[in-house]
């Protein structure tokens, strides 16, 4: 059976699957590492085959999807908090079986989500498991007001993960505010409610740091703070 | 100025893209700009060879390329490059707005099949670097692959209309696609 299924990853890859089967496909490559691998390179060869055809569009179109773009707001990054993770422990399992169907959807780059769908709730590795896993490079740095941040990369799963239970406590009307940083730009994470937690998220491109500023309790739009603490995750 | 002899690589590459979704994911709009002049004419030509109409050809661009911005940030790069995730969407995208609104071509499936099988003269296309690569490879393929790939990937259409289309049996499609698609990766693989 699963030879049968196996050999759906072409027409998969194709988009050539009636939506029962690419759920039932779906399904099968949670569990099958191997068709994950030929799939994502299956889609690399059709993508090829599709760049070949390329073909300027007007001229008048990039003004309009860059307008578009503009009005239009970004997803957020996917970013658990621990604690999330903490109080739910029994559903953690579940949920991670979850993620991976959404992941292994992904693998296929999220094809079921790009059709204009509400987004589905999606989990993503825990903390603890980027600081487990097998490829992960993990870093402690002393921040500016007397504590450690503990910092793990798993280039496999694009994941880094800030553990936060060695930051230094913080008064009430303060909390400790994530960003990326890039180019001067800041971006807001998230914020860190409980220490005993941390923050997944994807590992950022070449050239953009992390950074944690105290903020006022609710987070700032921008840092209205120095940096506690910066980390270049190329040299984690 | 280049030095003579010198022959001039361009900077492209895939990890040129995933370091510009990177900068897409943050916000950066100066890099979505660089990201759509990268992508636009291999999401264009791809969306115009599925849809063959140009206005609906580029509201598909505008789609693909919006839904890149809406979900840069959740790209996950453990699972592929940025490049193919972008065309899978694009493909998506097209092979959906043909679903949706050419029910009309499917009746004359005959007309369809002998115009995919004839060679079909590419007016306006660019010679992308790849072009000839992918061209050669798809060569390589045995008639019943290279059209099984084709109508699906091109056209839109299912495997179960693909089998239909060739008077072959359904798993016979859905092999030849999947050793067809093997061929042409383990082909491009050294290119």
């Amino acid at each position: 059976m699963s030879t049968d299924l196996h050999t759906l990853s072409g027409a998969y890859v194709l988009h050539a699957l009636s939506d029962e089967e690419r759920a039932m496909f779906g399904q099968h490559l949670e569990e099958c590492q191997a068709c994950r691998d030929e799939v994502r390179e299956l889609a690399e060869t059709v993508s090829r085959m599709g760049a070949a055809e390329a073909t300027p569009p007007p001229a008048a179109l990039r003004a309009r999807v860059l307008a578009a773009a503009d009005r239009q707001p970004q997803l957020p990054p996917l970013v658990t908090p621990l604690e999330r993770a903490r109080t739910r422990r029994r559903l953690t399992r579940l949920a991670f079986a979850a993620a991976a169907v959404v992941v292994v959807a992904g693998s296929v780059f999220g094809i079921t989500r790009l059709q204009g769908h509400n987004e589905p709730p999606v989990a993503s590795p825990s903390v603890s498991q980027v600081f487990h896993a097998p490829d992960a490079k993990t870093l402690t740095v002393p921040t500016a007001n007397g504590g450690r941040l503990r910092v793990a990369l798993s280039p496999k799963s694009g994941r880094m993960a800030v553990a936060t239970s060695a930051l230094h406590p913080l008064a009430r009307q303060k909390v400790y505010q994530l960003w990326t940083l890039h180019n001067g730009l800041a971006t807001s994470v998230g914020l860190v409610h409980d220490l005993r937690g941390g923050k997944v998220m994807p590992i950022p491109a070449s050239g953009t740091k992390v950074a944690i500023t105290v903020e006022p309790a609710g987070g700032s739009a921008q840092p209205t703070t120095r940096p506690i603490v910066e980390v270049d995750p190329a040299k984690v | 100025m280049s030095e003579p002899g010198l022959r001039l690589v361009p900077a492209q590459g895939p990890s040129d893209v995933d370091a510009l979704l990177g900068r897409v994911a943050l916000g950066d709009s100066g890099a979505f700009e660089a990201l759509y002049d990268e992508l636009s004419s291999a999401v264009f030509g791809l969306a115009r060879r599925v849809v063959r109409d140009p206005a609906r050809a580029e509201d598909v661009t505008q789609e693909v390329f919006l839904e890149v911005w809406r979900q840069a940030a959740r790209f996950d790069r453990g699972l592929g490059k940025a490049k193919t995730w972008v065309m899978t969407i694009a493909h998506r995208r097209a092979v959906d707005a043909v679903r949706r609104s050419e029910s009309a071509r499917r009746q004359e499936t005959r007309v369809v099949h002998q115009e995919v099988t004839a060679e079909e003269p590419v007016e306006g296309l660019i010679q992308a670097e790849e072009h000839g690569a992918v061209r050669e490879c798809m060569e390589t393929l045995t008639e019943l692959q290279l059209e099984s790939v084709r109508l699906a990937y091109f056209n839109g259409y299912t495997y179960n209309e693909v089998a239909t289309l060739l008077e072959k049996p359904l798993p016979t499609i859905k092999t030849r696609m999947r050793d067809g698609l093997i061929r042409l990766r383990d082909c491009l693989g050294g290119k």
